[in-house]
Parts: C-alpha cells; sequence; structure tokens
C-alpha cells in the first residue's frame, strides 16, 4: 500500500523524518528512502513533501544542515538532528505512543 | 527557541533571498543527479535515467514553489510585494490619490483641531492634582422662575461656606480679574489681577515655589496689603530676584509685601498677573453676590456630606436673594465638578463644533466611498485578468484593502499636519480669555483618535467597493470591456443625496449665524463710531479714592487732550458703548410711580461723553462742568428707561433716589446687556450720572472691578495720536499708563467675539463640506462620461445633439443634487431648531438664508455637472465606433 504523505495524519511526516535523522545525518534521497525503510515500504515520501517538510524544519531549528559528499562522491545536502530537534523527537514520540494507546483502545473496546 | 530560529530564518529570507534561492536551486538538482546516477549504475542508459528521475521528482519548479509556499516571512514578503504594488497604482493615479488624500485630509484635520479643543475642554483633566475633588456649588432653584446654574456668591454665603462646611476646603475670588498698576523702579505697568482668599491656592493644591499662600489673618477686612507674583511677573518685572520675599512693591499706588511666587507654568482659573488677598466681609462688594467660589472635597469626606452641609448652612440666611421675585420657591445647592462648572457655557457650541465636524467626516467618507468605488469599475478588467490568472479572491480583496489602506495612511498623516495647522489659527481666532484652560495642545491621546478615524473611514469606504467585487462575473468582464457600473449608479447617487443633505444643513447652520452676525453688526448703534479713539487705564490707585483728586485727573487730562491739534472732542467714561454698563438699582420718586425700585444700568461720564460719541440728546441738556459735587445732583436716562419707566412720558424734571434730577434723555446705544436679555447687543435701560459727582464709596468699589475708558473724536486720522494721548494722560499723573488704545470697531469686535468665532468656524465647515460634495457630483458625472463613451459616440451618430448628450449624461448628477438639496432642507427644518438660543434677530426659518442655500447649491451642482460634460463635445462619434 502506498500512501501520499499529504494524506498522513498532521505531523506524521514531521515525526517520520525526525525518527529517520535519530541515528545519524542524511542527505534528502537518503532521508526518503529511510523512511521507506522504517515503514517497510508503508509511506513513500515524495521530493514535493519532502523538501518544504525540511526546510520548514530547519526555520523551525530542528534541523540544521551542511553540504556534503554522497556515498559515490556526488554533492549532496545532509541533514541532521539539533538539541531542539532531538528534544521534540522525544516530545513528539510520547504524544504519539498516547495516541495509539488510546486509538487502539477506543477501536478495540467492546 | 523556536520564534528566535524562525524570525532569523524569516530574516536570512527575505534579506538572502539569491543565496537562498541558489541553495534550494542546487539542493534540489543535486538530488536529482543522485536518483539519475542510481539509475545509470541499475543499467539504464544516461539519458532515460535523467528522463525518468526528473519525472518521478515530479516537477522542479513545483517542488521549489511549495519549498518558497511555507518559507518563514513568505507573508511578510507577500505583504511587501502588495504594498509595493500598491503605491505604484497610487502613482499611477495622480488625480485619483491626490483628490482621496486631499479629502481625507482636510476632514481629518477639521476634526483633528476640533477635537484637541473638546478634548482641552471638555475631556482632559484640569492641571491641578485630584481634579475629581474639585468643585463648584450650583443653584437649584424651582419655582415659579426655574433656574439651575452655578450662582456666584455673597459675603455671607461666602462666611458660612468657609466655617460651617467642614467637609470642604472652600475659596472664593473675584469674578474676574482686574487692571491695576504696578510700579517698579521709575516705570508704572498695567496688568492684570486677581484677588482670591486665603486657602484658594490650597484648593487649587498650587503651591509657590518661594515663599506661602495667603494666611487668613492677611485674607481679613482690613488686613496688611500682602501679594503672591505669577512666575511670568517675577521674571520679567522682579528679574527672578531670589530676596523678594518680604519686599514691598507699589500696587495701585500704595505699598504690597510680597509673600510668595508661584511655580513656572501655574495656573489658576483667574490667570492673573499677580494675586492680593480678597478680604472679603458681608460689607462692600460682599453685600451683593460678586465672589466665585471653587472648593475641594477633604480627605475622608464624601460629596453628600459636603452637600447636605452646604444646604443646612445656607437656607437659613437672614437675605436670600434667590428668592427676591421668586417667592415659595425651592432652593438646593448641590456640587458639581470644577470642569463641568468651568466649561458650561461653552459646552453647547464645542458639542456643535463636534457635531459639524462629524458630519463633514461622514460626506468625505460618502466622497470616498463613490470615488474608490468608481476607481474598482474602471479596474473590473484588470481585477478579471487576475482572477483568471489564478490569483485568489482573497489575494485581490487584500490589493484592494492595501491600497486603501495606504491612502487611509497618507491622507491621516497630511490631516494631522492640517488639524495642527488648523488647531492654531482656531486659538489666534479665539479672544484671550475665552477659554478657562491655559492652553490647548495636540496630545497622544487626540493623535490615536484621529488615526482611528482615517483607519476606520478607510474600512468605510474600503468596504463598499469590496463588496462590489464579490458579484464578478468573469467571463462577461473579460468578453466585453464593458463597464459594470449600471448597477453601482444607484448606490453612488444615495451616496451624493446624503453628502448633499448634510451639506445643505451646514450651509443653512452657517447662513443663520453670519446673518445674527450681520443683524448684531448693523444694529442701530445710536452713536456715532467713526474717528472715535478711546484708552482704558486703571483708577484702582489709592489717591483716586478720593472724588477731588479723581476729578482732578479728569479735568486735567482730558483738557490735555482736547490741546492735540485734530481732536474735536475728550471724554472719560465707565463704559463705553458696546461694553456692559454696571448694573444698577434706583427708586423713581415722584408721579404715579413713585416708591418703584428698578434695575438699570448705569454708567459715569464727563461733560463731553455725548458730544464725543455723537449720542443725540433728545431732550433736556448734556452734562456741563457745573454738575459738581456742590451742586444739585443730575442724571440722565435713555429712551428705553423712560419708555419702560414713566411709560413713553418726557423725564426731564422727574427725581430718582429723592435727590437726583433728571435732566436729559439720550438715544439708546448699543451694549452688551448687564440685564436680563438674552442678545449679545441690546440697547437696555440705562442711566448716566456725571463722573464729578461720584461719592469716594462708590469711587474705591467701582475701580476695584472696572477700568474706565477716555475718548476722543478727531475731525480726521492724526499721526501718533496714541502716544500723544498717553502724553496728555501723564501731564496729568505721570504713574497713569493706558493698557491700550481701541476703536470703536475694536470694542465691537471684542462685544462679538463668540459670534465671530462660530461664524468663522462654522463657515469654514460649511464651505469644506460645500467643495467636498461639488467634489462628490464631479466624480459621478466624470466617471458617467468614462463609462459611456461608446454609448455617447452611438448616440451622436444616430443623430443626437451634443447639448441632448450632456443632458442625459448630466441628469443623474444634478437628480441626485436636486433630492439631497430636498431631503437637507427637511432635514434643517428640524434640526436647525436647536440653534434658536444662538440666533438674534433672525428666525430659523430665514428665507434669505433657504434662498442663498439653494442657489449656492444649484450653482456648484451645475458648475460640477457641466464641466466634465464638456468632454462629450470632444468624442468623436466615428472613432468611438471603429474602437468596437
Amino acid at each position: 500500500m502506498s500512501v501520499k504523505p499529504t494524506n498522513l495524519l498532521q505531523g506524521t511526516l514531521d515525526l517520520l523524518i525526525l525518527k529517520a535523522l535519530g541515528p545519524g545525518e542524511l542527505h534528502g534521497l537518503g532521508i526518503s528512502r529511510r523512511v521507506e525503510q522504517i515503514t517497510q515500504g508503508t509511506f513513500l515520501v515524495k521530493p514535493g513533501s519532502l523538501f518544504p517538510a525540511l526546510h520548514r524544519m530547519e526555520e523551525a531549528g530542528w534541523l540544521s544542515s551542511f553540504w556534503g559528499e554522497s556515498e559515490n562522491n556526488r554533492r549532496a545536502k545532509y541533514y541532521r538532528l539539533t538539541k531542539a530537534g532531538k528534544s521534540q523527537l522525544k516530545i513528539e514520540t510520547e504524544q504519539w505512543t498516547k495516541v495509539v494507546l488510546a486509538m487502539t483502545n477506543a477501536l478495540t473496546a467492546t | 527557541m523556536k520564534l528566535w530560529s524562525l524570525l532569523k530564518s524569516a530574516a536570512r529570507n527575505l534579506l538572502r533571498k539569491q543565496q537562498v534561492e541558489n541553495q534550494l536551486d542546487e539542493e534540489v538538482h543535486a538530488y536529482v543527479d543522485l536518483v539519475t546516477q542510481e539509475r545509470i549504475a541499475a543499467g539504464l542508459s544516461p539519458s532515460e535515467a535523467r528522463r525518468t528521475a526528473m519525472a518521478d521528482f515530479g516537477g522542479v519548479e513545483q517542488v521549489k514553489q511549495a519549498v518558497r509556499d511555507d518559507r518563514a516571512g513568505v507573508g511578510l514578503e507577500l505583504l511587501g510585494q502588495d504594498i509595493h504594488y500598491g503605491f505604484r497604482q497610487l502613482w499611477r493615479n495622480p488625480g485619483f490619490t491626490v483628490t482621496v488624500v486631499l479629502t481625507l485630509a482636510l476632514s481629518v484635520g477639521a476634526n483633528t483641531a476640533i477635537f484637541s479643543l473638546v478634548n482641552a475642554l471638555l475631556l482632559k483633566s484640569l492641571p491641578y492634582a485630584r481634579p475629581d475633588r474639585m468643585g463648584s456649588i450650583y443653584t437649584r432653584i424651582t419655582g415659579p422662575i426655574s433656574t439651575d446654574e452655578r450662582h456666584h456668591v455673597n459675603g455671607e454665603q461666602w462666611e458660612l461656606l468657609r466655617d460651617n462646611v467642614p467637609a470642604l476646603i472652600s475659596a472664593v475670588s473675584s469674578t474676574r480679574v482686574s487692571g491695576v498698576n504696578l510700579q517698579a523702579g521709575s516705570r508704572v505697568q498695567y496688568l492684570q489681577a486677581g484677588r482670591i482668599s486665603a486657602q484658594y491656592l490650597d484648593v487649587l493644591a498650587v503651591r509657590p515655589i518661594i515663599g506661602r499662600n495667603f494666611s487668613a489673618d492677611e485674607d481679613r477686612p482690613h488686613g496688611p496689603n500682602t501679594a503672591i507674583l505669577s512666575y511670568g511677573v517675577w521674571q520679567k518685572t522682579f528679574g527672578a530676584d531670589n530676596n523678594i520675599l518680604g519686599r514691598s512693591i507699589l500696587l495701585k499706588g500704595e505699598p504690597y509685601t510680597v509673600i510668595g511666587v508661584l511655580p513656572e507654568g501655574a495656573t489658576t482659573p483667574l490667570n492673573a498677573d499677580l494675586y492680593t488677598a480678597i478680604q472679603a466681609s458681608r460689607e462692600g462688594e460682599g453685600g451683593g453676590t460678586n465672589f466665585a467660589a471653587i472648593t475641594r472635597l477633604r480627605d475622608g469626606a464624601t460629596w453628600q456630606e459636603a452637600d447636605a452641609q452646604i444646604n443646612r448652612a445656607w437656607s437659613h440666611r437672614a437675605q436670600r436673594y434667590e428668592l427676591e421675585g421668586n417667592p415659595n420657591a425651592q432652593v438646593t445647592y448641590y456640587s458639581v465638578p470644577l470642569q463641568k462648572g468651568l466649561t458650561e457655557t461653552l459646552r453647547p457650541q464645542v458639542v456643535a463644533l463636534m457635531l459639524a465636524a462629524s458630519l463633514i467626516l461622514l460626506i468625505a467618507c460618502a466622497n470616498l466611498a463613490g470615488l474608490t468605488l468608481v476607481r474598482v469599475l474602471r479596474r473590473t478588467p484588470e481585477i478579471a485578468t487576475r482572477l483568471a490568472l489564478g490569483a485568489s479572491r482573497w489575494q485581490v480583496l487584500r490589493q484592494l484593502w492595501i491600497e486603501n489602506f495606504l491612502r487611509a495612511f497618507i491622507g491621516g498623516t497630511v490631516g494631522i499636519a492640517v488639524g495642527f495647522i488648523a488647531l492654531r489659527g482656531l486659538l489666534l481666532l479665539l479672544p484671550e480669555h475665552f477659554l478657562p484652560v491655559a492652553r490647548v495642545a495636540l496630545d497622544i491621546r487626540v493623535l490615536a483618535f484621529t488615526f482611528l478615524i482615517s483607519v476606520l473611514t478607510s474600512v468605510l469606504f474600503g468596504m463598499l467597493p469590496a463588496l462590489a467585487t464579490r458579484k464578478f462575473d468573469l467571463r462577461s468582464a473579460i468578453a466585453s470591456r464593458a463597464n459594470l457600473g449600471g448597477d453601482h449608479l444607484g448606490l453612488r447617487q444615495a451616496l451624493i443625496v446624503g453628502e448633499v443633505a448634510l451639506t445643505v444643513m451646514l450651509l443653512a447652520a452657517s447662513g443663520l449665524l453670519i446673518r445674527t452676525l450681520i443683524h448684531l453688526q448693523t444694529l442701530p448703534a445710536g452713536f456715532n463710531p467713526k474717528g472715535v479713539m478711546t484708552a482704558r487705564a486703571s483708577l484702582d490707585d489709592a489717591p483716586y479714592r478720593d472724588p477731588a483728586t479723581f476729578r482732578k485727573l479728569l479735568a486735567e487730562s482730558t483738557s490735555a487732550m482736547r490741546q492735540i491739534p485734530g481732536v474735536q472732542y475728550a471724554a472719560v467714561g465707565l463704559s463705553l458703548p458696546y461694553e456692559r454698563h454696571l448694573n444698577s438699582g434706583t427708586t423713581l420718586s415722584d408721579g404715579k410711580e413713585a416708591g418703584q425700585q428698578v434695575m438699570t444700568g448705569e454708567a459715569y461720564v464727563t461733560p463731553d461723553y455725548f458730544a464725543a460719541l455723537r449720542i443725540p440728546i433728545l431732550s433736556g441738556r448734556s452734562f456741563t462742568g457745573a454738575d459738581g459735587p456742590e451742586a444739585q445732583s443730575v442724571a440722565i436716562v435713555n429712551q428705553t428707561f423712560a419708555r419702560k419707566f414713566f411709560h413713553g412720558t418726557d423725564p426731564v424734571g422727574r427725581y430718582l433716589d429723592k435727590k437726583t434730577r433728571i435732566v436729559g434723555m439720550v438715544e439708546d446705544v448699543a451694549v452688551v446687556p448687564g440685564l436680563d436679555s438674552p442678545d449679545p447687543l441690546t440697547g437696555e435701560e440705562a442711566m448716566y450720572v456725571p463722573a464729578g459727582q461720584l461719592d469716594a464709596k462708590s469711587l474705591s468699589l467701582l475701580h476695584v472691578w472696572f477700568q474706565p475708558s477716555w475718548i476722543v473724536r478727531t475731525a480726521g486720522p492724526i499721526e501718533g495720536l496714541t502716544a500723544q494721548m498717553q502724553h496728555a494722560l501723564s501731564s496729568a499723573d505721570p504713574n497713569l499708563p493706558f493698557s491700550g488704545f481701541y476703536s470703536m470697531r475694536d470694542v465691537l469686535a471684542k462685544a462679538l467675539a463668540t459670534q465671530r468665532v462660530e461664524v468663522a468656524l462654522m463657515s469654514t465647515m460649511a464651505a469644506l463640506a460645500l467643495s467636498l460634495s461639488t467634489l462628490g457630483i464631479f466624480a459621478l458625472v466624470a466617471s458617467v462620461v468614462a463609462q459611456k463613451k461608446r454609448e455617447i459616440g452611438l448616440r451622436m451618430a444616430l443623430g443626437s445633439s451634443v447639448r441632448q448628450a450632456m443632458l442625459h449624461i448630466g441628469a443623474p448628477g444634478l437628480r441626485a443634487s436636486a433630492l439631497g438639496l430636498i431631503t437637507g432642507l427637511v432635514l434643517s427644518a428640524g434640526a436647525l431648531r436647536a440653534m434658536h438660543s444662538v440666533l438674534y434677530g433672525i428666525g430659523v426659518y430665514d428665507t434669505p438664508t433657504i434662498l442663498t442655500v439653494v442657489i449656492m447649491l444649484t450653482s456648484v451642482t451645475i458648475f460640477a455637472t457641466i464641466l466634465p460634460t464638456l468632454r462629450i463635445a470632444g468624442i468623436d462619434p466615428a472613432s468611438t465606433l471603429r474602437e468596437e
């Protein structure tokens, strides 16, 4: 199943990007691939959603960016979490867990 | 943290736009390159790899735009663009912009000036500490004659108020300032002095910077002579002498000890140059209501307690003047905030002014709404194009609002500048001591108010066109360049009807005031004001309380003035025509009216008074030098006196107060009424007594309050007359300065100051309203001409004459104006009745005024209609048809 990120719950894309960057820095394509991988192919993040989200999150101070070399020696713009980004990841993860728990309880209630 | 980061990013996005764009471009292309490389590695041909990578990417420009739309500060950037575009629109239509800015500036300016005055008089607190605890006392009389107003108090009331009302700190002062002579060194100055009781400055909470206030002992009758100087006099006359306390100054010909100096900028309701203790008692001036009382509530007391104490103290007086001629009336006293008490008499005028100013604003709004509507209609194709190209309705509306706001902002700013100038003009117009406040300044609240007005106006007139754009039909707007004006013509006509109606009201109001002023200025004066010069001097000096010295001064000074070449007559009188006479009670003592007590105006005069002013003697004789202190006591009365009290019979030979023989009757002269006439000028009953027969008691009392005038009549203009008059006076007393020189025209102008101010203000506003309305009609017709150019071309091609076309096009303007005129006249009939109390000599329904208004409005309407239709003659039917 492939869902357009615009159809995702509000804030899901931000959380996925934060999560994808958790282990370390990645460039745009890397983030997109990583999200696909950790969601087992459920979410395909298209550039049309990815780039606005990255820029917005960078402006919010959660991400920082720098130019680097890719695996095959091409210039690429890398992103990594800032301190604010890390705490944001923590906050959003907690919120998400709460929502999921609540939703699961609600849907399984008899 | 997040906000700071966003702000930083916004600043970077706005300031380093190119760099940010380059980076975005690079990043996007790096992404595509990466994907392309992968696909080549997977075995695709380079061109195929690139093509599929680009296709998967989903459009480089779209992605970049999506990033841009999300950027921090994007709203600000769009706003900047809109403002920039707005300014270009303003610049491209200078005629429209100037019209709108001018309209706003004039109306906002008028409102700024008027509101500053209102603020100073009615809203702003008095410049004293805790003004809410300061009061004045009102007397409410209900009975056969009912009144409710601030009364002056007499000596008995003052003593009871001071001693039996513990809830208040009370004080009294003279009701006005009087001219006095102050001798410092060899120079004698004419200054304005106020007389105040002990604690007067305590009520105002004004502390002297040097010295102290008057003590109870100094305020006792026959107490020591002491004075408190204003800061200005201390600076100018005494060179800011720090050792001034205890110094003796020669005031009114007597030594006074200086006990205090008021701080810089300190003011009192009297606003005098210096103050002396009033030393009030129940005798002399305290026998009548000649004091003005002010109060301050003591800490812990309430106004209810104070009012109860006042009523208790004043209800058991032996002599209650309130009940004279009004028996069985109920009299109660109550405190009113001092501010209200001081400004009560000006309030109706100020409120009327404010009303007029807001009408101007309404007219301006109607005009602006009409103008903006035309503007939007003319821009229909442009707006339609923008909508067709994908602009959202919100974007288009926002653009219109921003343009409106820019105009409002510019108009408001210019308006405040206009307001500054108008306020200064207004204050120059007002006579001195006209306002009970020391100064009127623009303060921050007034500026805020004015800005609010201009922004609100923008909202008001920005709304109508905004509503109009809602109903755009895109296709028809683009397809035909046809104008959608037809639907809105009715709305615009309604606006014109409204503004013309308001203009008619303002014109009628100002017309009535002008007619009143003309009536007052052309009243039969009863004397000949041409060729008369007058000068005033204070005779409050101690030596002149002696009748012999007083007589000698008058005789010597008038005789010296008669020596000036060209002078025909010289005389002295208290008072002049166009001034207030003294109020005096007298008893008719013979004939069938014997024993009747009457109130009359009274003036003392020297023998040549009637000749110098050319007041005709209708019967009997004038005074002569023989009417001295030892001779028979004589008087001259005027016609009204004879008509009122002697039923029109010749009064010569009749007696007043048993001993005074009436020796002549003169014509009535116009004076400011001192009895009960509401008119600003009247020929009320008056009696003249020879200056030579005044006794010491009346001399000292009179000259404390009033200053007599010297009068000379000349055959023609005399070079240096005033200097020669001063010289003549100095020859009789070197220490007596004149306060100033006034022609009878000056005296008349002073008497009618209120009316002149009313006329000047109201006429300015009416003229403003008229020009705004003219502009409105002009704009309406001009826009119809522009919109219907094709139709006119067709009509003329089909054989219509230019004249017929002009009539056809001008008709909406003419109709709207005519309807507005009728509506305005109907409204005026109702509203102007409120002006009844300020009109003299004419009724509210004054035919000449109505006719003038109709003629003026008709002529400007025709002018404003014909001018734009003249362009019709220049329309070439052939070329209009070709444009199709």
